[in-house]
């Protein structure tokens, strides 16, 4: 293991910056998100959860994609964005790094996304523990550790004075060889201190609100659990806006526009929203005609879709939905109304 | 497509350039497109029942189901109805345009494995034959291969027919080959039969042993489904093609799902046995 | 605030018992302390699960014009904010009086947990109860008291409304106003104070934070368009994708202007938005001018008073004449 005095940690970000573009947490305008580091930021290692999701990294909100010219009848078609060149993503939590492995069942599976897949494999992913987890926290009923981020490259403690560093993979191996000048290795009493660390947070999580929920496949058929009258009475505070999904590091739908730039079109993509009533809009009508139908739908798709396709349940726990939905209404309500009161 | 370098592999969402080789108008609101590549032949390889994502920038795209016989190698068609900004666009062009094309998208009518050998029948209405005459066709072009063909097509009035040609000489002068057509009100220099697609299936009265394979508007399909189950056809006997909003085309936009099928990947054919196991939300 | 909260309760329960109304709209706990939700309630026995407390922010009066629609007699739970809107919805012609049973609650202010936690009062509490201004935050390891008036939000800090303008029957006590009228145009003067420059910088920082997930749209109890334009894929201006970076701030402006002379200043949409944008600012500086140019005129408070914007006179002021920017004479 090694480690870094914690106050040395703008040094650390502006040495991998020197190679590549490092996208760390940084709070502008009074919220926290993960952003391109510039020399002088603060990288924000107290704030838990970022406002948009580190999925935002791999997985940009709008991305313009193609450009398109036309001279007469002619047509040229050009590729353009997605990420060139190696890149550090840090300050990610156990629950964003869980959402990457999400996510990545669906992009990566054939036919691959090729723009989502060039940035999972430029980036260098560093997760930090959360030493302090807050009341909206759930990982843990996905078996996520956040006393021990999984999938990362890099996992780093934040010890209030120091910041442990461990290397989990060869990409994580050779950001470390780069830093070598800054980070020192750690002593067999920092060795001692990890175990201690992560029995605290691990307490700390003992003692959430949500500690004891469970997130287990619902065993009941699809069609049931699509017809369950529960869904009514769920949705019925549901303002239709898109805030749960946007802050969802596993919501993943998309939208594609072509925009007019006046001399060309431009093709981006955007992320979408379920819960928004032109989602299914078609010029004929909309299969999912109230709120109630669309929220079912996000629903039923973290919960029962995406588990009957990749053998998991599309949640992390992060508890974002929890803080920002204006109402409240949120994915723990549905999961214990859904398919019987659960535990 | 223009780029060649090595950041940019081919992503499944970039399209290749086609141009517009002719178009045909069918209808008052249907024109069938006839796409090439601009050196000729087929922009990919399909199988019948598969679809393609059209690009008209600015205005964007849309998924067609291919019309065409992928036994036709030269060109591909598109029989598209007038009912959006994309369409209108596309009704709009002149041929001799390009336009972006990707695809195919989704299964196919299963033409070399259940429906081979079998009596087929095709029940149809409206711009719902654009995506049965692709089968048809490929069924005609390997004629020895399949039972009796019967045809069901139906449309609101005469002038809403599409395919005409088929319709009225090449479908009718095949082997074994029946044509049955209906349309919804009677009007002047129509002789043929006039009423409702679900109504005219169960008049026929067709033998139980054929292989269905039923497009229309979902009302119309609502209610064949409905006729040929009091008539006695079981469910996995009759396979339709549904059409959902698409945007990707590769089942990850999350837009087209019914349940945990994507229409634009597990679809848009399916068994209507398979249909039962999935929620009402089509 | 419980002895209250029984009572509410106990309001709710009689009104469904004995039919007189079909359904009442409430607040319902949640998972923790602060996890409150609108919830309808239908029969009498659901409403055990009845709650009204400090976290019992959101804005019901929106959710009426499904329900008065659809043609229920509805109860509803209305504080000072809610009572504005749903005047403002009146007038607007989105819902009725008439089946609408409108129970009033004066209210001491919403207590917000972010502030909670910034302040690290936040850790191990598992219940919040209330005498005046006291909270008593009750955790695991005993309970400890402060201040109500420093974790309220900021938009309850400078209320100005905290007892319902309109009601059936009020629940309690009414509230004091905690601070002048004028408290509220602090920021707005900061703002006015700026210069073009540092104004556009200020807002393209805060509108660069946009997401578009609407939230502060679908709040909004102006906002009540069966279709608003921006969800109309039509109208050119639906665009997600933010092709260009004006796009929020096109949605913004438009919707600023849109509210203009018909915002009650609840302030639900800086409460809701997950960016965390002063939003309720743009809706503040226009009340300001308005008041300027056409004299006292508040939004929701007489559903009968014409709404200066919707009217014309002939000695009404022309801004473009005879005010300059900002609205000074």
């Amino acid at each position: 293991m090694k480690k870094i005095a914690k106050d040395r940690l703008p040094e650390l970000l502006q040495k991998m910056a020197e190679a590549g573009k490092v996208y760390a947490p940084v709070n502008k305008g009074g919220k926290t998100n993960f952003s391109v580091w510039q020399p002088g930021d603060a990288a924000d290692l107290t704030t838990l959860r970022s406002a948009v999701p580190a999925k935002s990294v791999l997985f940009p909100q709008s991305e313009t994609y193609l450009r398109f010219a036309q001279q007469g009848k002619k047509l040229s078609i050009e590729t353009v964005g997605g990420e060139a060149d190696e890149y550090v993503l840090f300050g990610v939590r156990a629950c964003d790094a869980k959402s990457f492995a999400l996510l990545d069942k669906v992009f990566l599976s054939e036919p691959v996304d090729q723009f989502y897949a060039s940035r999972r494999e430029l980036g260098t992913v560093v997760a930090v523990a959360c030493r302090e987890p807050e009341d909206a926290c759930f990982c843990r009923a996905f078996d996520i550790a956040a006393d021990a981020p999984a999938g990362a490259d890099v996992c780093v403690w934040d010890t209030g004075d120091d910041l442990f560093w461990l290397v989990q993979t060869e990409k994580g191996e050779r950001l470390t060889a780069r830093l070598a000048g800054l980070l020192e290795d750690a002593g067999a009493a920092d060795d001692a201190a990890l175990p201690a660390l992560q029995a605290q947070i691990r307490a700390q999580l003992d003692e959430l609100p949500l500690a004891a929920l469970v997130a287990e496949k619902k065993h009941q058929a699809l069609k049931q659990l699509f017809d369950d009258e529960q869904w009514l009475a769920c949705s019925e505070s549901c303002l239709g806006c898109g805030t749960c999904t946007y802050v969802c590091p596993t919501c993943h739908c998309y939208d594609i526009q072509d925009y007019d730039t006046g001399t060309g079109t431009e093709r981006s993509r955007c992320w979408d929203s379920c819960m928004f009533s032109d989602f299914t809009q078609m010029a004929h009508g909309n299969p999912r005609k109230t709120q109630k139908e669309r929220f079912r739908q996000r629903f039923m798709h973290k919960l029962v879709y995406y588990p009957n396709n990749y053998n998991e349940i599309a949640c992390v726990g992060c508890g974002r939905c929890l803080e920002a939905c204006p109402v409240n209404m949120n994915i723990v309500k549905v999961m214990k109304k859904i398919g019987g009161e659960a535990r | 497509m223009s780029c060649s370098c090595s950041t940019h592999k081919r992503d499944p969402l970039v399209p290749q350039v086609a141009v517009i080789d002719a178009m045909r108008v069918d209808t008052p609101d249907v024109t069938t497109f006839r796409v090439k590549k601009p050196a000729g032949g087929q922009a990919f390889s399909f199988m019948p029942g598969q679809c393609a994502m059209l690009s008209v920038p600015p205005v964007g795209e849309a998924i067609f189901s291919i019309t065409s016989s992928p036994t036709e190698k030269e060109y591909m068609e598109f029989s598209i109805k007038r009912c959006g900004a994309v369409t209108d666009h596309l009704h709009a062009l002149e041929a001799g345009t390009e336009i972006g094309i990707r695809g195919p998208y989704g299964n196919a009518f299963p033409v070399e494995t259940a429906l081979k050998g079998q009596d087929l029948l095709f029940i149809a209405g409206g711009i719902g034959l654009a995506p049965l005459r692709s089968v048809i066709n490929y069924v005609l072009a390997n004629r020895d291969q399949y039972g009796k063909v019967d045809i069901v097509y139906g449309a609101r009035s005469a002038s809403d027919l599409v395919h005409r040609q088929d319709l009225f000489e090449t479908w009718p002068a095949a082997p074994a080959t029946q044509v049955h057509l209906t349309i919804d009100r009677a009007e002047e220099n129509w002789a043929g039969h006039v009423g409702f697609v679900p109504q005219f299936v169960k008049e026929l009265g067709f033998s139980l042993d054929k292989t269905v394979l039923v497009c229309g508007p979902p009302i119309m399909i609502k209610f064949v489904l409905q006729g040929l189950e009091e008539i006695g056809f079981r469910r996995d006997q009759v396979y339709t093609t549904l059409e959902l909003k698409m945007k990707c085309g590769v089942g990850k936009c999350g837009r087209c799902n019914i349940g945990d099928k994507y229409v634009c990947k597990d679809g848009p054919v399916f068994r209507c046995d398979e249909l039962e196991a999935l929620p009402d939300e089509y | 605030m419980e002895k209250i909260a029984a009572a509410v309760r106990e309001r709710a329960k009689r009104a469904l018992a004995t039919g007189e109304v079909d359904r009442v709209f409430a607040w319902k706990r949640g998972e923790f302390w602060y996890d409150v939700t609108p919830a309808v309630f239908e029969t009498a026995d659901e409403t055990d699960e009845l709650l009204w407390d400090s976290f019992c922010v959101a804005n019901l009066s929106k959710y009426l014009t499904g329900a008065v629609r659809q043609g229920f007699k509805v109860g509803v739970f209305v504080k000072g904010c809610d009572a504005l809107a749903f005047n403002q919805l009146l007038q607007d012609n989105r819902i009725s009086r008439e089946n609408v049973r409108l129970f009033g609650l004066p209210c001491p202010g919403m207590v917000d947990p972010e502030k909670l936690k910034k302040a690290k009062r936040y850790r191990g509490v598992r219940a919040v109860a209330r005498a005046g201004d006291v909270l008593a935050l009750q955790g695991k390891h005993g309970e400890q008291q402060v201040e109500a008036p420093a974790y309220l939000y900021d938009k309850c800090l400078v209320c100005r409304h905290p007892n319902p303008v309109v009601y059936d029957e009020l629940l309690a006590e009414p509230q004091p106003v905690r601070t002048p009228d004028s408290d509220r145009f602090a920021l707005v003067n900061e703002l006015e104070a700026m210069s073009a420059e540092e104004k556009f910088l200020f807002w393209q920082e805060q509108f660069d934070k946009c997401i578009r997930c609407n939230a502060c749209r679908n709040i909004c109890p102006a906002c009540s368009c069966e279709k608003c334009i921006f969800d109309n894929g039509e109208s050119g201006v639906a665009a997600k994708a933010n092709a260009d970076s004006c796009e929020e701030q096109f949605f913004h402006l438009i919707r600023a202007y849109h509210v203009a002379g018909r915002c009650v200043d609840c302030g639900e949409c800086s409460r809701v938005c997950p960016a965390g944008i002063p939003l309720h600012l743009l809706n503040r500086k226009i009340i300001k001018d308005i008041q300027a140019i056409y004299g006292d005129y508040e939004a929701g408070l007489d559903p009968n008073v014409p709404a200066p914007l919707a009217t014309y006179r002939l000695d009404d002021a022309d801004p473009f004449d005879g005010h300059q920017k900002g609205g000074k004479k």
